[in-house]
């Protein structure tokens, strides 16, 4: 599993797009449900992005911040597993948003809490990790 | 040869922009040009936030501004010197909402000073403030303004030889000249 993360314009999706050959995009600015990945099946690479989306849409069914935060954490450790079945890869792609002012909002200051720590737990269970920043590629050491 | 610094607000990427410059103009001999893209008017914050540039840089520059147009800045410029350009955050601005230029243009534009800067042997030392990584805006406005700066920053780290991230005053390399002083 690999994961991208970068601001917003940052050019992530042409850093993976060079990265990887045809990939299947699973993409929340498309429309997909997170959990629709599920049905994929056999993939050699699989990209999910708008995971900052699929958050939002689940924070006014989950109002407990850690039992969403393990909910994303249980997707991420079946993305494991099917990689592993499949023998395909995962790629993530992360939108970095913690780096503003803290949010007037209690949906968006939850938003980018949930989002700093999917980053997080993300970053634990990827082999490689890099950082997208006005479209060059640094990859993070541990 | 062209530079890009960019980082946060108050990271130290003047700073360290002006030393680089500085050291190009010592290496290269050539005039050391400083190219504001803020107007000197403005009220009495604006001019602090002036004046304390100013006081910082020191002496030795010669000041040019000009908001928006940067060919003609450049072309004020005699070739072998070295070009500090701080920073395309308003240049950008300036050019979406206070000029006729459409953001096609101003990609052109920017391209333009590239190629020229060299085709001129201007060195060009590239200032600019990141603003990408707080919340997305909800403003489709401000989208519009970040997307475009975004574009703007993509182009010219592409370009540049040498490319610095600057966090509390330190360095982070993202390229590096050959025979650069780490």
């Amino acid at each position: 599993m690999q994961l991208f993360i970068g601001g917003t314009c940052a050019g992530k999706r042409d850093a993976v797009t060079q990265r990887f050959d045809a990939p299947h995009w699973h993409s929340a600015h498309a429309g997909c449900r997170l959990e629709a990945w599920r049905s994929r099946g056999a993939a050699r690479c699989l990209v999910l992005e708008g995971w900052e989306c699929w958050i939002a849409e689940q924070l006014a069914d989950e109002p407990n911040d850690d039992r969403l935060r393990r909910a994303m954490m249980r997707e991420l450790d079946a993305l494991h597993a099917w990689e592993a079945e499949w023998g395909g890869e995962a790629v993530l792609i992360l939108l970095e948003m913690g780096r503003g002012i803290v949010p007037i909002g209690r949906e968006n200051r939850r938003l980018r809490d949930l989002n700093g720590w999917l980053a997080q737990d993300a970053a634990a269970r990827c082999e490689r990790v890099w950082y997208v920043w006005n479209g060059l590629v640094k990859e993070l050491s541990r | 040869m062209i530079a890009f610094i960019s980082g946060g607000a108050r990271s130290g990427k003047s700073t360290h922009a002006e030393a680089l410059a500085r050291r190009w103009q010592a290496e290269r001999g050539g005039a050391r040009y400083y190219l504001a893209t803020a107007r000197s008017g403005g009220d009495g914050e604006w001019q602090a936030r002036i004046g304390r540039h100013r006081q910082a840089r020191g002496e030795g520059w010669i000041t040019l501004e000009e908001p928006v147009g940067l060919i003609a800045a450049l072309e004020r410029v005699e070739p072998g010197s070295t070009l500090l350009l701080d920073c395309l955050t308003l240049w950008a601005s300036q050019l979406l909402y206070s000029s006729e230029l459409a953001e096609a243009q101003g990609i052109a534009m920017l391209e333009r000073l590239l190629s020229e800067a060299r085709r001129r042997d201007v060195a060009l030392v590239i200032v600019s403030n990141d603003v990408n990584e707080g919340m997305p805006p909800e403003d489709a406005e401000v989208w519009r303004y970040l997307a475009f700066l975004q574009r703007v920053h993509c182009l010219v780290a592409q370009e540049a030889d040498e490319v610095i991230q600057v966090m509390a005053g330190l360095p982070l390399v993202w390229k590096r000249r050959d025979g650069e002083p780490s």
